[in-house]
């Protein structure tokens, strides 16, 4: 991966985007899935998801974007766009749909100021509304930052069990994210039912 | 690969890779492992890469430990006091004019830590080498423990750090291109607009430039060095007990002997949502003694006013300091 030195750089750069992704990105998921529900089905809607993410991972560079959701709604258009063209998934209404699309702009300057408590509020609610080994384990790791090791130690139990809880705590806030805001305690528990209902693979 | 993996099932992979590589993620094993699940697929890089933002946006978290000082307090005080029409997390200014060339995998190597602050909140983070870091508001930071350099790149903001003796392995702060280096001692390094501040409180540090390592500067305890984009020779000016008053912050406090009523009001608004406006010039070059908590402007308000025969009017979204007769006719506490 090069020297030392470039490697220092590109992680300067990476954990600004990541960053950047967290703040601009994540937080429209909700919005920019539930554009694509009204013509895409939920697997197809997964896949541009995932292709429209693919794309922001590529980035070299997000100075230059001036909102995050305009952009990600603009990704997202693209793909569906793009995939109507090869013809896999939509039927023809959607596209004046599609073509349609007013992409909502910047936010308001004053809540521009409060993002940042916003964002906390939103991550503290995250971590409490998952269940309680989870909730603890993500607490131990990301409110007290200790690494995965010393939370096994911690909690008496094995590194295997801890990555095991992140793996799925991550889902579900992943879930949470997708579904958006309002009450992310009830809907955790309703996505989780419902993941279990779709999906019979245990994660345990 | 006859059959089509499904979006949910390549989502849960995704989230227990980013699982995996937080426990193991140092060892190159893994992470080949990791590049072959995501070259099968683009919706596997998107998926990964989602998994792993949010992921690392959980580390605002680390806002909410209890720590020591008096962060707690602050982010308490600072809740419920925004309107919200709605909930919403985005729109932090985009860090202007970022000049960026990254590769779309180079998110693979994170560090191993990164430390955020919010506004007033003030952190002791024992790092893993046994070293301590006091990070002060608004400040974020990257560690990465390599077996040959401990590495924190500070990328905003202010951390004093008390350096576990490692004559092995040098601890190096990394701050655009200004390098401050310390075997086992202690300092303190703040980036601000307009260069980096180095004060050292234990020790002697080295701090150069990138691409200029002929002019190594040496920094003892005692003095401090600020280093600015245009300077190439790093002052070095004896700071002692103005070293002790800088750092108070550590312990949640800020201490002003003789700085102006501005300087302390510029000093609050780095640590309070809850901004203090001074209402003219003159009263903010009047100069002031005194010792305050971090997360308590009304208070520096209240003395000051007391102080200096002013006017403080404590709102609950900014604290306005006044000469007597020009105060505006607001709410007032």
């Amino acid at each position: 991966m090069g020297v030392a030195k470039t490697n220092v750089v590109n992680r300067e750069k990476r954990a600004k985007i990541m960053a950047w992704v967290g703040r601009e990105i994540l937080p429209h998921e909700a919005d920019v899935r539930a554009w694509l529900r009204r013509t895409l089905d939920p697997d197809d809607l997964e896949d541009v998801i995932q292709e429209a993410y693919c794309q922001i991972a590529g980035l070299k560079a997000v100075g230059h974007i001036r909102s995050g959701r305009a952009y990600f709604f603009t990704a997202a258009r693209s793909i569906v766009l793009m995939r109507l063209r090869r013809a896999r998934i939509v039927s023809i209404e959607s596209v004046t749909e599609i073509e349609n699309l007013n992409i909502v702009g910047d936010e308001p300057s004053p809540e521009r100021i409060a993002a940042g408590r916003l964002e906390l509020d939103r991550v503290r609610r995250l971590i409490e509304g998952l269940p309680d080994r989870c909730r603890r384990i993500f607490e131990l790791r990301k409110i007290e930052g200790l690494p995965q090791r010393e939370v096994a130690e911690r909690l008496g139990v094995t590194e295997h069990i801890v990555e095991n809880n992140v793996a799925k705590g991550l889902k579900l806030i992943l879930q949470a994210i997708a579904e958006g805001e309002q009450s992310v305690e009830t809907k955790m528990t309703r996505t989780e039912r419902d993941e279990r209902a779709r999906n019979s693979t245990s994660d345990h | 690969m006859s059959e089509r993996e499904t979006a949910q099932a390549i989502t849960d992979r995704a989230a227990a890779w980013v699982a995996r590589m937080d426990r193991e993620g140092h060892d190159p094993a893994v992470r080949a492992e990791l590049k072959a699940w995501l070259a099968g697929d683009d919706r596997r890089r998107g998926a990964y890469f989602r998994a792993k933002a949010a992921w690392t946006m959980l580390d605002r978290a680390s806002v909410l430990g209890a720590g020591g000082g008096p962060s707690g307090e602050v982010a308490a005080a600072g809740s419920a006091r925004f309107p919200r029409r709605r909930l919403l997390w985005g729109g932090g200014a985009v860090a202007a004019a970022l000049v960026l060339g990254v590769t779309g995998m180079d998110y693979l190597t994170a560090p191993d830590q990164r430390i955020q602050t919010a506004v007033g909140e003030i952190r002791r983070v024992p790092l893993s080498d046994g070293s301590l870091a006091a990070v002060n508001t608004q400040t974020s930071l990257d560690v990465t423990m390599k077996p040959e350099v401990r590495q924190i790149a500070l990328e905003a903001g202010e951390a004093w750090f008390q350096v576990a003796k490692d004559r092995a392995r040098p601890f190096v702060v990394e701050v655009g291109d200004v390098r401050v280096r310390a075997v086992g001692t202690a300092f303190s390094v703040r980036r601000t607009p307009g260069g980096v501040n180095v004060q050292v409180t234990e020790g002697v540090v080295e701090v150069w430039r990138v691409g200029d390592e002929d002019r190594i500067r040496r920094i003892a305890a005692g003095t401090r060095a600020f280093i600015t984009p245009d300077e190439a020779i790093v002052p070095v000016v004896a700071a002692n007990e103005e070293i002790d008053k800088a750092l108070a912050w550590r312990t949640g406090e800020l201490v002003f002997d003789g700085d102006t009523v501005a300087d302390a009001v510029a000093e609050f608004n780095r640590y309070n949502v809850r901004k203090i406006e001074v209402a003219d010039a003159t009263l903010g070059a009047r100069k002031m003694v005194g010792r305050f908590r971090t997360n308590e402007p009304d208070a520096f308000a209240r003395a000051a006013a007391t102080l200096l025969s002013a006017r403080a009017v404590i709102g609950p979204d900014r604290i306005f300091l006044s000469r007597k007769t020009s105060a505006p006719a607001t709410e007032s506490k």
